[in-house]
């Protein structure tokens, strides 16, 4: 099956009890891989199919595909 | 006998009674009793007179001089336009790379003493002469990778221009700005330059348990949309008194009409966008310019074109652009900003904002303007 690396913002609401997140998460088949406790952020990888509807989960904020960022090339003009 | 101090021109401004106020020939004759002379000038409808010479008998600044037509007498002030001679071109010296004389960081009495600044990048070389001795935080978020030694230059490149020496070995010219402070390298991207969210993101939360002044990321996506989670990371971090700032990005073309546009993560509204200037303090070509999106506006700009800096050995210093050259030059002021003024998260941003030169370009371009450090030390000011 193939999975989305995903970063979970967690409600300001839910910052303290940030681990029943995570465990809500784990419930739907997140693969957690980091809780970024002073970010309020929770990084890991999702099923594909449907990983959006973790945003409605209680206590996420936000859910975004992670993104690949990419420097220039050493010998690039501008870095 | 000396002259008058550097910002007064010698004259004095009076300030007329209001029912002098466009009375023209009124005005004059006021001005001739109390001086006894010829005003160099009246502006009637202000109600202001500018004269060479106060009476002999001791009237001077401040002193309300005895006649009820004149209310107060000032000193006239030098004042200097705020555009740029765009005429003038900055260059590298022996001693002082042209971004630190541009942005004022060469006179500066401060060096980041008592401030954290977090730099999240390619990591740093080591083993550099420069960094000899200096105290260092260190982690690497790569997974299998234990050190931050920087395998492709970037980082150290970065980190030598927010936090180099100040008189950097063999005969480098000074490129660093905060020189005193604690260093934090987080290393979130690889050796062949590629990190994701998921390493910036813990990279930038150990800044934030650190309790990191400022966290420096010259990096990003070429992504329009605001990141949600990016955004409640840049809110969070400011309530926490850690800014973050990060590169503009570098997809405009503007010699060929093509603005470009903040990418992620510069373009959260709680993320500092940095944009860059050349050595006549232009835009660089390169620049990306605000994206219209909400948060995706370019706040401030920093030397961004032929940027000097430290490199891993053994050629332990390389010249570059890019908007990533410019983002560690307001992290490292923000740095000397803080340790000058004491201010962290929004207050900081904002001190950096009103205190940067305006650049007379478009704001979309390059924000408030030039970050500027604070002032010279008061030895250097009399």
């Amino acid at each position: 099956m193939n999975r989305v690396r995903i970063s979970v913002c967690v409600r300001d609401d839910h910052l303290d009890v940030i681990d029943e997140v995570v465990r809500r998460l784990e419930g739907v088949g997140v693969e957690v891989g980091e809780v970024l406790r002073p970010l309020g952020v929770i990084t890991g990888s999702a099923p594909a199919p449907g990983w959006r509807a973790i945003g409605q989960l209680a206590g996420v904020a936000s859910v975004e595909a992670q993104r690949e960022v990419r420097l220039p090339p050493p010998d690039a003009d501008v870095q | 006998m000396t002259g008058p101090a550097p910002t007064l021109t010698g004259r004095y401004l009076l300030v007329l009674d209001d029912t002098l106020v466009d009375d023209e020939e009124a005005a004059w004759d006021a001005v001739r009793a109390v001086t006894g002379g010829e005003p160099v000038a009246v502006f009637p409808g202000l109600g202001i007179a500018v004269v060479d010479r106060l009476p002999e008998d001791g009237a001077g600044p401040g002193v309300r001089v005895d006649d009820p037509r004149v209310l107060a007498v000032e000193p006239e002030r030098r004042v200097r336009a705020i555009s740029v001679d765009r005429a003038v071109e900055y260059i590298d010296t022996a001693e002082l790379t042209w971004g630190l004389q541009a942005t004022a960081v060469a006179t500066s009495a401060r060096t980041g003493r008592g401030t954290r600044v977090a730099v999240l990048d390619t990591g740093l070389d080591l083993g550099h002469p420069d960094f000899a001795g200096r105290a260092i935080q260190a982690k690497s978020f790569l997974t299998g990778v234990e050190t931050v030694q920087d395998g492709l230059g970037h980082g150290t490149h970065c980190i030598g221009t927010a936090a180099g020496p100040l008189t950097p070995g063999e005969g480098r010219r000074r490129y660093g700005i905060a020189a005193d402070t604690e260093l934090f390298v987080g290393k979130v991207l690889t050796d062949a330059g590629t990190g994701t969210d998921a390493t910036i993101l813990a990279g930038i939360s150990w800044g934030l348990e650190s309790a990191c002044t400022v966290v420096s990321l010259s990096l990003g996506a070429n992504v329009r949309e605001v990141s949600a989670v990016y955004e409640a990371v840049g809110r969070r971090a400011l309530a926490a008194g850690t800014l973050i700032v990060a590169a503009a990005g570098n997809n405009a073309d503007r010699s060929a009409g093509n603005p470009g546009f903040v990418g992620v993560p510069a373009n959260s509204p709680s993320i500092l966008a940095v944009g860059a200037v050349d050595q006549r303090l232009g835009i660089a070509d390169f620049s990306a310019g605000s994206s219209g999106v909400d948060g995706g506006q370019v706040d401030l700009v920093g030397p961004g074109v032929a940027v000097y800096s430290a490199w891993p050995r053994p050629r332990l210093a390389a010249t570059l652009s890019g908007t990533s050259m410019a983002t560690p030059h307001v992290a490292g002021i923000a740095a000397l900003v803080a340790e000058d003024t004491g201010a962290t998260g929004s207050a900081l941003w904002s001190q950096l904002t009103s205190s940067a030169l305006g650049l007379g370009l478009p704001v979309s371009d390059v924000g408030a303007g030039l970050v500027q450090a604070p002032g010279a030390s008061e030895e250097a000011s009399l």
